[in-house]
């Protein structure tokens, strides 16, 4: 396997000619340049005495961690990872210092050690060394005019008080000082990227790159996060007055915080807001828990002392977190065997992706849209869920990966939803439903105060361990996990023996097991822990009679494993393609707001109860002779609770006829 | 007398004698005599009764009853003529509220006094405005199952939490004082009953549920669901006397609008009730699931326990304190400047000498010891402390592992086992500590660790402490009887089936297994876990009733739940045919041959008669379930009384 780490500096370009087709990308020179990066780096921290990691001569006896190495593996770069050192709090001086000495060295250094060993880069503890102060005000001289002349340690501290005020204060102080580390670090980013890219990857003109440049910025919102986390402060004046970011860092607009603000749905907000406050006093939080929703120019002074005290915590506390988001480069393949590349940040749901990736390409809004998990090794696939974490996720992939990502159209991902009758109801047989029936049909799945599991339950083949073999045996499906009955038993509860919890696996469609694993059926699935990437005894197959039936397995897995995360996840997808269907229609806002009621069945005013209210009486004019209880068919209209009509219900015959059985 | 009326016509009603027994005179005494006329109105007979009686008392709770017909004459403006009373009537003036001992779902008894003149329905809403429990539609009362007299003499005593001297008047509005409604910070006694509504109760004696009584079958579960009262009805008229025992219990399994916040009581009675279908085999799970119901239990156990009784404490509010700490701790130091602060961000680190094992390796050389360290959710190890600063033998990370307990403490054996997810697949190790302590504090750390959580995270210490004090469950000391009501017999949390076939030693790592999974909720928390469990179960709010389908010749049973009706067949116990009330068209009950029919979508017709339950009660049961599917998340406190008699009442209602 080619590795970056092999390469040396000057055969970068050889590297691109042996590589795949599409060597231009942006992931490729990151990495190339990151690479470069690393080896410098090292060679650097070589020279250090307290160096923990001398990597080629003992490395680990055994590799077990695969976290260690994710950094690059399937040709994505976490950026974020090379230059922050992973999770544990940024030292943005060391970082501007490395980088800046890199530069240096770059344009001296002919040919660094080409045996070292890339592995455990991000999280290594050489990473961790701080660097003499001087040397990255020194290097930035040559980095080309960043204001690194401002020591993102200086500003007056004061001495540590105890008060809340004290803190808060320190804390402001601290944030702004963040802020200008930030601005510097990203200006040198950017500065010696440039660099970089003119000595290590010569071959790519400077119009490629700034076109690739400019796309990344206009599409993703990450990258801006990134590359500008501190615009908020920069552009207004800060009450220090000093550190005004040098021009090129101000450019961009909006700071992402903003961004993602709008994106999240209601009820994470509600979770922010609780978290928001967490980190505050007592006394504090009182005063904000009761002037919540009060308008501002009724607080008393103590109360907006409170509330702007809280805004300084919470905006420095923010900054911290943002400093220390993770990046990736990914590639994403599409169904015409091209392929796509875009940076995502590690808080970016699968959702996220998709709507970044829907306003690249332009390709049509549809729910079912899809990024698809394809493990070639296993041969088997997943449908990411929405709600995931897409950075998480493909952090699971190996270094030597041939796992893809796949961005299609799959209808499988939703049409649970779209045909709810097919696998919530354990029938045998497809059938049709009418649509308002469909929605009542989830809301009670869904939408109660627990999620029912579809009643799964029949006879499957499973592998059998190491061998090519199936036995069949009777499973059930239950919120618990996959069940099945042991020989010689009835099925009832008490007897039945636990195959699998759901936790911690996810459930694969598998990919002609018939040829691979001598299935009896093409219909596989395969229940995995993520981080399982080869063959292992731990993986286990099931196989279907049908295709009907593996797909309601999956689906009932699905609800098992997410519950009403899945239902969230396609009434959200509906609202984008609603949205987006706005836009591209005329006559925009009518349909807008018929629809948008209608994806969400929690929000429906039901009048059911006026309804039957009224069923009934008009039952009991019609009278009853005998001592009989008629409950007309409109009980059942109640039930369904189709109706949304602003207008009240109108007194009308029943459809069905009322007769007497008797 | 009768001849009389005829001749003098409309103008002079004749007078004659209508003799009432007034209950709170005593059972001795003398039926009172009032002379009435027919046109006289029931209000006219009472105001004459209460002159004659010449007791000065209030009686404005009082009312009549008539014996022979079994009903109430509450409306007073009707005349004893349109009433159909005549001097043969035997009546009785007594009050509408008489004391009732109420069964809780706690197992728990109150008495309390209850409406006894007006529908059950009304009645339970009444009971439950006093207990404080929203929603009462959920709720209905039933009669209990008959105890087996065993003790014949002994006859304990049950313990009675007297709620009668609540005065009626102040339940009208469910203001919060101290923490609990007003008319229970009256006395010390009443705040001691609300407690006891509010908190769980501790687990019972494995004895005691091995007493109790078990469904054995479906038969015996829908024999259970013939005793429900009939909402429609008063207590009086379905032959409840003053000072009966009744169950409160939650009869509809669709719980509408659970507010932790508002519903303290409910929850926690709902939790009861849940605890005790799950402990008397009335609702069949698995033993995975029997013992996760276990591990909630003791865990909910040990909160109502240790929790001080302020409702208000949140978990939120812990977290100010911490984080506000843990940014004092942050910023402090000579210079904080941004690096030292984030450097302080860091997790701290756990080193131990401990004992490693690898299944997987075939050797039987078994635990070797070294040097550990644990560092941001990895482990690493090292030969000895001395070579900690260098490279470590092996790094394990541990994000997204399964740590496993693997503890005898009889046997001073403490191992975590843990699975690490690899590419290859999953790891085996085994990690064995010296002690209890070192245990605890390796266990948090795995397991905080698998979550990709850090030691620096605000769990740690209480996950330490809830491994602990699992551990001192385990402690078999009997020599030491201390004052620790932490200890309590596994048995006592799964049923009698579990308690015949674990014994205490074998069940209890199991429920620790599972309880590392829970350990971590809130008190409000763990009673929602422990309830979306069970409501998690296939067989959870399904009412068993036996019937016999129309055309086949053979009892079955018919379950009612939430959302729709199954056939059951008896002998295999096999769902024949599910119907949901979603296509319901229509149903009837005819009244006479006491048959129910229903017909769904696409002429889809069944019927059938109903052998264990009357069919009054299939019917509520059907029409109770539409009913409170009508509920709206909108219309939220207003409770729709007529329809849900129009739904559930049968031809009273009509």
């Amino acid at each position: 396997m080619e590795q970056l780490s092999d390469e040396d500096l000057d055969h970068t370009d050889g590297g691109e000619e042996d590589s795949d087709k599409e060597d231009q990308d942006l992931d490729k020179m990151f990495g190339a340049w990151l690479g470069e990066l690393d080896k410098l780096t090292q060679s650097l921290d070589d020279g250090r005495p307290e160096t923990v990691q001398k990597a080629p001569q003992k490395a680990p006896l055994r590799q077990e961690t695969n976290m260690a190495n994710f950094c690059n593996r399937f040709s994505m770069y976490n950026i974020n990872e090379a230059l922050n050192k992973g999770g544990e709090g940024v030292d943005l001086d060391s970082l501007m210092a490395d980088l800046c000495s890199i530069e240096q060295e770059l344009s001296t250094i002919g040919k660094p050690n080409s045996g070292k060993n890339r592995l455990g880069v991000p999280g290594d503890a050489k990473l961790r060394q701080k660097p003499p102060a001087g040397r990255g005000t020194k290097g930035h001289g040559g980095a080309g005019g960043s204001g690194g002349g401002t020591s993102s340690s200086g500003g007056t501290r004061r001495p540590l008080a105890s008060n809340l005020d004290d803190i808060t204060a320190q804390l402001e102080q601290a944030s702004l000082s963040m802020d200008e580390a930030g601005r510097q670090s990203s200006h040198s980013l950017a500065s010696s990227v440039g660099t970089v890219s003119e000595h290590a990857v010569r071959s790519i003109s400077q119009s490629s790159w700034s076109s690739v440049n400019s796309a990344s910025a206009s599409s993703m919102d990450s990258l801006d996060s990134y590359l500008r986390p501190s615009e908020q402060d920069g552009a207004t004046p800060t009450p220090q007055g000093s550190n005004q970011g040098p021009p090129g860092s101000t450019e961009v607009g909006q700071p992402v915080k903003n961004k993602h603000h709008c994106k999240y749905n209601p009820e994470r907000e509600r979770e922010r807001e609780r978290e928001m406050h967490s980190y505050l006093d007592w006394e504090t939080s009182l005063i904000l828990q009761n002037i919540a929703g009060k308008p501002s120019h009724l607080l008393t002074k103590e109360e907006q002392v409170a509330k702007k005290k809280a805004e300084k915590i919470r905006v420095a506390l923010e900054k911290i977190k943002e400093a220390q988001v993770k990046k990736l480069v990914i590639r994403v393949h599409l169904s015409d065997e091209s392929s796509k590349t875009m940076m995502v940040d590690e808080r970016q749901t699968v959702r996220q992706v998709l709507d970044s990736l829907l306003d690249k390409s332009h390709c049509g809004y549809s729910p079912d849209w899809s990024l698809v998990e394809t493990i070639n090794e296993l041969q088997m696939e997943r449908i990411f869920e929405d709600h995931e974490n897409l950075v998480d996720s493909l952090l699971n992939w190996t270094r030597d990966s041939q796992n893809r990502l796949m961005f299609i159209e799959r209808i499988e991902k939703y049409a649970l939803f779209k045909n709810p009758q097919n696998y919530l109801l354990g029938r045998k047989e497809t059938c049709e439903m009418a649509d308002r029936n469909k929605e009542a049909l989830l809301e009670e799945c869904f939408c109660g105060s627990s999620v029912s599991v579809p009643e799964m339950e029949g006879v499957l083949w499973l592998k059998e361990d190491g061998k090519k073999s199936w036995k069949k045996r009777y499973f059930l499906l239950r919120a618990s996990g996959i069940y099945y009955v042991p020989k010689g038993k009835a099925k009832a509860s008490r007897d039945l023996v636990c195959f699998l919890q759901l936790d911690h696996v996810n459930v694969y469609y598998g990919q002609d097991y018939r040829s691979k694993y001598k299935a009896p059926t093409d219909y596989c699935l395969a229940l995995k822990h993520p981080q399982i990437q080869k063959k292992s005894q731990y993986i286990k197959y099931l196989c279907c009679d049908d295709v009907r039936t593996l797909h309601q397995w999956i689906n009932g897995i699905r609800i098992a494993k997410y519950g009403k995360t899945l239902y969230v996840n396609y009434q959200e997808a509906m609202k984008r393609t609603e949205a987006a269907y706005d836009w591209s229609s005329l006559s925009s806002s009518s349909i807008k707001s018929g629809s948008s009621s209608s994806s969400l069945p929690e929000s429906q005013s039901t009048h059911c109860s006026s309804d039957s209210g009224v069923a009934v009486s008009e039952n009991n004019l019609s009278g009853h002779s005998r001592s009989q209880s008629q409950v007309s068919s409109i009980f059942s209209e109640a039930w369904k609770r189709g109706t949304q009509d602003e207008v009240p219900p109108v007194l009308t015959p029943s459809p069905y006829p009322v007769t007497c059985l008797y | 007398v009768g001849l009389g009326k005829v001749r003098s016509g409309r103008v002079s009603m004749a007078v004659w004698d209508l003799s009432v027994t007034v209950e709170d005179l005593g059972a001795d005494a003398p039926p009172i005599t009032v002379s009435v006329t027919s046109d006289l109105h029931i209000g006219g007979v009472i105001l004459k009764l209460v002159e004659k009686s010449q007791v000065k008392r209030d009686w404005s709770d009082h009312a009549l009853w008539w014996e022979q017909k079994q009903q109430w004459l509450l409306r007073t403006a009707w005349t004893l003529e349109k009433c159909g009373i005549q001097a043969d009537a035997v009546l009785i003036f007594m009050a509408q509220h008489k004391s009732l001992r109420l069964g809780l779902p706690n197992g728990l008894t109150l008495r309390l006094r209850a409406c006894f003149s007006g529908p059950v329905f009304r009645t339970v809403l009444g009971i439950c405005k006093m207990l404080n429990i929203r929603r009462p539609e959920e709720l209905s009362l039933l009669r209990p199952v008959e105890e087996k007299k065993r003790k014949k003499d002994k006859d304990l005593s049950e313990e009675l939490h007297d709620l009668t001297e609540v005065p009626l008047t102040s339940v009208s509005r469910p203001c919060l004082y101290n923490g609990m409604p007003a008319h229970f910070a009256d006395s010390l006694q009443t705040e001691k009953v609300y407690k006891m509504l509010s908190v769980s109760q501790p687990a019972p004696a494995p004895e005691a549920i091995a007493k109790l009584y078990r469904p054995a079958s479906v038969v015996d579960k829908a024999h259970i669901h013939s005793r429900w009262l009939d909402s429609s009805r008063s207590l009086m008229q379905q032959g409840v006397q003053e000072n009966d025992r009744l169950w409160l219990r939650f009869k509809y399994y669709c719980f509408h609008d659970l507010e932790p916040k508002y519903d303290v009581v409910r929850l926690t009675q709902m939790y009861e009730q849940a605890r005790w279908a799950i402990l008397l085999e009335d609702i069949d799970c698995t033993e995975e699931e029997m013992l996760l119901f276990g591990a909630i239990q003791y865990h909910i156990n040990k909160l109502s326990l240790s929790e001080p009784q302020t409702m208000t404490s949140s978990p939120a509010m812990d977290d100010l304190d911490s984080a506000l700490q843990g940014l004092e701790v942050k910023l402090d130091g000579a210079e904080s400047s941004p690096q030292d602060m984030l450097e302080n961000l860091t997790a701290p680190e756990l080193n131990d000498y401990l004992k490693i094992f690898r299944p997987k390796r075939l050797t039987l050389k078994g635990y070797k010891q070294y040097w550990f360290k644990f560092k941001d959710a990895s482990i690493s190890y090292y030969k000895s402390k001395e070579e900690s600063l260098g490279e470590p033998i092996q790094q394990i990370n541990l994000k997204g592992c399964e740590a496993a307990p693997d503890v005898n403490v009889a046997g001073q054996k403490f191992c975590i086992k843990l699975l690490i997810p690899a590419p290859e697949g999953m790891n085996e190790v085994y990690l064995r500590c010296e002690n209890e302590e070192q245990y605890s504090r390796w266990m948090a750390a795995c397991r905080l660790a698998s979550k990709g959580k850090s030691l620096a995270d605000r769990l740690f210490q209480s996950e330490v402490q809830s491994i602990l004090s699992f551990l001192a469950m385990q402690q078999t000391n009997p020599n030491t009887h201390t004052d620790d009501s932490m200890s309590i017999n596994t048995h006592s949390l799964v049923s009698p089936r579990y308690s015949k076939k674990y014994k205490v030693k074998q069940l209890t790592p199991r429920i620790l297994e599972a309880y590392q999974n829970v350990a971590q909720l809130s008190l409000t928390d763990a009673l929602l876990r422990f309830l979306q469990i069970w409501q998690a179960l296939p067989d959870f709010g399904i009412s068993f009733v036996v019937v016999r389908f129309k055309g086949s010749r053979k009892d079955e049973v018919l379950g009612i739940a939430p959302n729709r009706l199954i056939r059951i067949d008896l002998g295999v116990g096999d769902v024949v045919k599910t119907w949901r009330y979603n296509n319901m068209r229509q149903w009837n009950v005819n009244w006479d041959i006491r048959q129910v029919a229903i017909e769904f979508d696409g002429n889809v017709n069944m019927a059938f008669s109903c052998v264990t339950a009357d069919c009054k009660i299939v019917h509520e049961f059907i029409g109770g379930y539409i009913f409170m599917s009508t509920r709206s998340r909108e219309q939220s406190d207003t409770l729709n009384e007529e329809l849900f008699h129009k739904l559930t009442g049968g031809h009273e209602a009509l």
